[in-house]
């Protein structure tokens, strides 16, 4: 009933987009694994710095309230409306993952934290950050250590 | 000055809070560290866990709901409820501060980085990473490819 965290935006994405967004996750990651190590820490940084679809969803959806109800306050009680739609939506793109904005979002190649994790991750196994971990490994602290998001 | 998305809650939590999440999260990979048992149970559970920033607006869209619920029966003044609150989610999506953050943050409640960390340790515990070459100068697109899909 109640969509998991993790790929409730995907679940809600025309397969075609999602396949052109992956698309362009592989081709970033194949220009700069093949630029050196340099290339890869300077993409690693704009990773951090990419702003994502519940953060731009973080944006739009008060701002769209705000104007519900000034509007509700000074020209019509009617513009509440606005506010309450606003408001449910984001409560059904918490609950269900939809959201009205996601198709444009998405088509514009908004992604979400988990496409930003798998470039993030992909590029920290080029760079030789899980070198430690190979088969069976039972070093719990040195895959800890590795799979941190901001470490070096 | 607008901090990066990734950072920003971080950024805005107490510093004992974030320590505290940090300890949580490795305890939760060193659990699994020599008895792998169960460790796929919990990899579906990260997938469900709620991160923080869809408990803030889970939070949000109730308040504002509310807010104009009594504002419409009970009394206009209620309206401001939902204004702060609208107000607040912008400082957060662009800052990455709001009140209700460091409570939620007390609670427990990460970040999908924080939650993202935790689930590539495991899958490097679990051994997903066995053949994948990690020098960066052999690299070739391929095995780019390879490891977007671990």
């Amino acid at each position: 009933m109640i969509a998991a965290t993790a790929d409730r935006v995907e679940r809600n994405t025309a397969a075609h987009i999602a396949r052109k967004i992956n698309r362009q996750t592989e081709q970033s990651l194949a220009r700069h694994s093949s630029a050196g190590r340099e290339a890869i820490d300077r993409r690693l940084f704009e990773l951090d710095e990419e702003w994502d679809v519940e953060r731009l969803i973080e944006t739009e959806a008060p701002v769209m309230t705000l104007i519900g109800l000034a509007l509700g306050a000074s020209v019509s009680r009617k513009w509440l409306g606005l506010s309450v739609f606003a408001a449910s939506m984001l409560l059904l793109h918490n609950v269900q993952g939809w959201y009205p904005l996601l198709p444009v979002l998405r088509r514009l190649g908004v992604r979400t934290q988990g496409e930003i994790a798998a470039e993030r991750y992909a590029l920290k196994i080029l760079r030789g950050d899980f070198k430690t971990t190979g088969e069976h490994d039972s070093n719990g602290s040195a895959a800890f250590a590795s799979a941190n998001p901001h470490g070096a | 000055m607008i901090p990066a998305t990734a950072r920003r809650v971080p950024e805005h939590t107490p510093r004992q809070v974030n320590e505290q999440i940090r300890r949580r999260t490795e305890a939760n990979v060193l659990r699994f560290s020599q008895d792998p048992a169960g460790l796929d149970h919990r990899l579906r559970e990260l997938d469900k866990e709620w991160d923080i920033e869809r408990t803030l607006q889970t939070n949000f869209a109730s308040i504002v709901l509310l807010g104009i619920g009594l504002g419409t029966t009970i009394h206009r003044r209620w309206l401001a409820l939902p204004a702060v609150a609208a107000g607040f989610m912008v400082q957060h999506a662009l800052q990455g501060w709001c009140p209700p953050m460091p409570v939620f943050r007390r609670f427990g409640f990460r970040t999908a980085a924080e939650i993202a960390h935790e689930r590539q340790a495991l899958k490097a515990l679990r051994g997903d990473l066995r053949g994948v070459p990690g020098d960066v100068r052999r690299e070739s697109q391929s095995s780019g490819e390879q490891a977007v899909k671990r």
